[in-house]
């Protein structure tokens, strides 16, 4: 009776290959020469080998590897371990588990137009723009020319470019330091430090960032005091911070989407919350400073949606009602 | 109008704590006529000290002067010495000291809070009083003011009658004289002893206010007529006087017309009432590349109401922008910054609610606008408001105007009124 051998990716749980143990012995590790190749590297290339000793028990045996075998349940390194059904060796980081060849299987799922919750993909993530060299380059380079662009619009003294210059980069450093812990976190729990993946990201939130700032300064302009802008802030601001971990964890971890989306979700609400619980209690706070709010912008006097002043009394006993509020309150 | 003007400040300085001022400006001293000695000899046991205490720790909150207007004791003094008593009937009493120092406690009959005076009764039956009857006085004419300065002891300056002020939104009398914090609610008269006003502030520099005796006439006459009955609670009554009195200087006011100024190409309301003081300023300079004018009025006077609210001031200012060098977005900027900028009056939460605004597009017959109201509710007199119109001028690529109406301690009903002829009012060419 032919054990199977399950090689098992010890961090992500997955399992890249299953192996019927026919013919014996059998080697493992990381280099091509071996009956099982594992891409760990944690794992020596020739790191150990499946037989049956004299007694005709199935053993694993260590070839002298550099991090060795580890049995199940116990933390100390062993020349040789015996195997039965159900036990597991690790090596590297990789776990090797032994199984029944008799144990059932569930039926297969009917493959409907709707995927239904299928496992992920086995495929290391974040490999679309965020991995691409020049895709990288150019988000980043819009990123700090946008913000350096931005500040200059802003600025209204004669001379603005040392401002310019310090926008531009002061973005460049404390995007670098960003992106730098998470690439550094990346190199801990996927083995890559992918800096500029991290940069770019970054600086594609900053570019969504500026265009939706800039198209609610718009929108605000044209229609003051609309309970729109408001939620967009509010909405906008929790997509992009959700997007922003989704992204960085795409290239940091080994998550599936939908985990990566998840945590992002999170993040954004859990800032949402602490937003709300500030803005509550500011706004019930006395305050003899007045909110002249909105950015006024150049456009020409048949554009711009009016009023009559005549409606603008309607406004006033608006604010008479809730002032009169105010200070029945006390 | 950030801080009241340093006049009432100083009253109220020493109104709050009086510190002798032993290098303050000698009153007129040097050869005195022969008359002021008599003067004093015969009035003097006439005038009070007020002081206003706070029950808790018995100390004094603030002093003023008071003089005796009746046989039964009723003693005419300023609105502004026994405001704390209006607010807070709770925590302060206000007591009479007498020439021997001995002290009684009095209580208010009536205010008029838009003159600054108030009749308290001390119960004291005395023939020593002074007829209060109608001001009778030419310019130069010599008078003598009686109070206690500064807690100094009570005191006579000589000085002379220089008529009503002419621009002023509460009628006034300039005395050239040396009223000092302390002296408020005491007499100015005449060598005969007769009232010609009663002392309310100074501009320093022997520059004085009195109110004039008229008004003190008519209160005392309302307080002393049979029937006549003190409120139960004085707040209502002060923002009903404030609002009745109101309600006369600004029904006219941004009306058809009010004078108004071009500022660029920008027609802009000036100088709404004689009563107003209006100042302008340009500012260019090589380091900014734009360039800007101001033009602002505001009353010149208030009403005290408490502490440091006054109420009663209208404020307009105007600024100017334009530009030749900064492209339309930069210059939206900078014009934008000068629209968020804050320039309201302070508050404190004890009398005044958080402002609240609203924002609107509007158009008038001339130009689109952007406007925003504010608006704030007094919390202890009744239904006055403090709003804020700020208003800019929308459409132009190199050129803005920023217009800020202010009003202080007004009715609902002059805030609509004057806001929304404010905003048709400012007009481009």
């Amino acid at each position: 009776m032919a054990m199977i051998l399950e090689v098992v990716d010890a961090r992500g749980g997955r399992v890249p290959m299953r192996l019927r143990l026919d013919a014996l012995p059998l080697t493992v590790g990381r280099g091509f020469a071996n009956d099982v190749i594992l891409d760990d590297p944690y794992v020596d290339a020739r790191h150990a080998r499946i037989a049956l000793d004299e007694s005709g028990a199935l053993v694993v045996e260590d070839l002298g590897s550099v991090n060795g075998l580890v049995a199940q349940g116990t933390p100390a390194r062993r020349v040789q371990v015996a195997v039965g059904t159900g036990a597991e060796v690790r090596v590297g980081r990789t776990l090797l588990r032994f199984r029944d060849p008799d144990e059932p299987v569930p039926p297969a799922l009917p493959d409907l137009p709707e995927p239904v919750a299928a496992p992920e993909p086995a495929r290391p993530s974040g490999s679309r723009w965020t991995t691409s060299v020049w895709a990288q380059l150019a988000v980043s380079a819009a990123a700090v020319g946008a913000m350096a662009g931005t500040t200059w619009l802003e600025n209204y003294q004669r001379s603005s470019a040392s401002e310019v210059v310090s926008a531009g980069m002061g973005f460049v450093m404390l995007g670098a330091i960003w992106a730098g812990i998470w690439a550094v976190a990346g190199r801990v729990v996927v083995q890559r430090f992918r800096f500029f993946g991290h940069f770019a990201v970054a600086s594609a939130a900053l570019l969504a960032a500026i265009a939706v700032t800039t198209l609610n300064q718009w929108l605000t302009f044209f229609f003051p005091d609309n309970p729109v802008s408001g939620l967009v802030e509010i909405g906008v601001g929790v997509g992009l911070a959700a997007a922003l971990v989704a992204g960085h964890l795409s290239l940091a971890s080994s998550m599936p989407r939908r985990r990566r989306w998840r945590a992002g979700i999170i993040t954004g609400a859990v800032m949402l919350g602490l937003g709300g619980v500030m803005t509550l209690v500011e706004d019930e706070g006395f305050s003899d400073v007045p909110q002249f709010a909105g950015v006024l912008k150049p456009v020409g006097p048949g554009w711009i949606p009016t009023a009559p002043v005549a409606e603008f009394g309607e406004e006033a006993a608006e604010l008479r009602e809730q002032v009169d509020e105010l200070a029945r309150e006390e | 109008m950030h801080s009241p003007p340093a006049r009432l400040r100083a009253l109220r300085a020493a109104l709050l704590a009086v510190v002798a001022l032993a290098a303050a400006a000698p009153l007129v001293a040097q050869e005195s006529p022969t008359a002021t000695p008599t003067v004093f000899r015969r009035h003097a046991d006439r005038v009070i000290k007020i002081q206003v205490v706070e029950a808790g720790s018995g100390a004094k909150a603030g002093i003023g002067s008071g003089f005796f207007v009746s046989g039964a004791g009723h003693v005419v003094t300023n609105y502004h010495v026994i405001a704390p008593l209006i607010h807070d009937p709770a925590r302060y009493r206000a007591e009479m000291v007498d020439g021997r120092g001995a002290a009684r406690r009095v209580s208010v009959l009536a205010v008029d809070v838009v003159h600054d005076l108030a009749v308290v009764h001390t119960g004291l039956r005395t023939p020593r009083h002074f007829t209060l009857g109608p001001g009778r006085a030419a310019q130069g004419d010599r008078l003598y003011s009686l109070g206690h300065p500064n807690d100094l002891g009570l005191s006579i300056v000589e000085g002379t009658y220089n008529g009503h002020l002419q621009h002023t939104l509460y009628p006034k009398i300039h005395f050239t004289g040396s009223i000092n914090p302390g002296m408020s609610g005491g007499p100015t008269i005449d060598a005969a002893g007769r009232v010609v006003g009663i002392n309310v502030s100074t501009s320093g520099d022997q520059v004085s206010f009195l109110v004039p005796v008229e008004r003190a006439t008519a209160l005392v006459a309302r307080a002393l007529a049979p029937g006549y009955r003190p409120p139960a609670r004085f707040l209502p009554e002060v923002g009903k006087q404030i609002r009745a009195y109101q309600d006369v200087y600004l029904r006219e006011m941004f009306a058809g017309k009010t004078k108004t100024v071009e500022l660029g190409r920008y027609r802009v309301v000036t100088e709404p009432a004689p009563f107003f003081r209006c100042w302008g300023d340009a500012r260019r300079g090589k380091e900014q590349p734009y360039e800007s004018v101001d033009h602002a009025c505001s009353t010149d006077d208030y009403v005290f109401i408490a502490g440091d609210q006054m109420s009663g001031m209208v404020e307009v200012q105007h600024e100017l922008v334009t530009t030749r060098s900064l492209n339309p977005s930069r210059f939206f900027a900078l014009y934008s910054s000068i629209f968020q900028r804050d320039n309201t009056p302070g508050g404190d939460e004890e009398h005044v609610t958080s402002w609240r605004c609203s924002t609107r597009n509007v158009r008038n017959a001339s130009t689109p606008l952007r406007a925003v109201l504010c608006l704030r509710r007094y919390r202890k007199v009744g239904e006055l408001y403090d709003a804020v119109l700020k208003v800019a001028v929308l459409g132009h690529r190199d050129s803005g105007l920023v217009s800020t109406l202010t009003l202080s301690g007004v009715s609902y009903e002059n805030v609509d009124r004057l806001s929304r002829r404010y905003l048709e009012r400012i007009t481009w060419r």
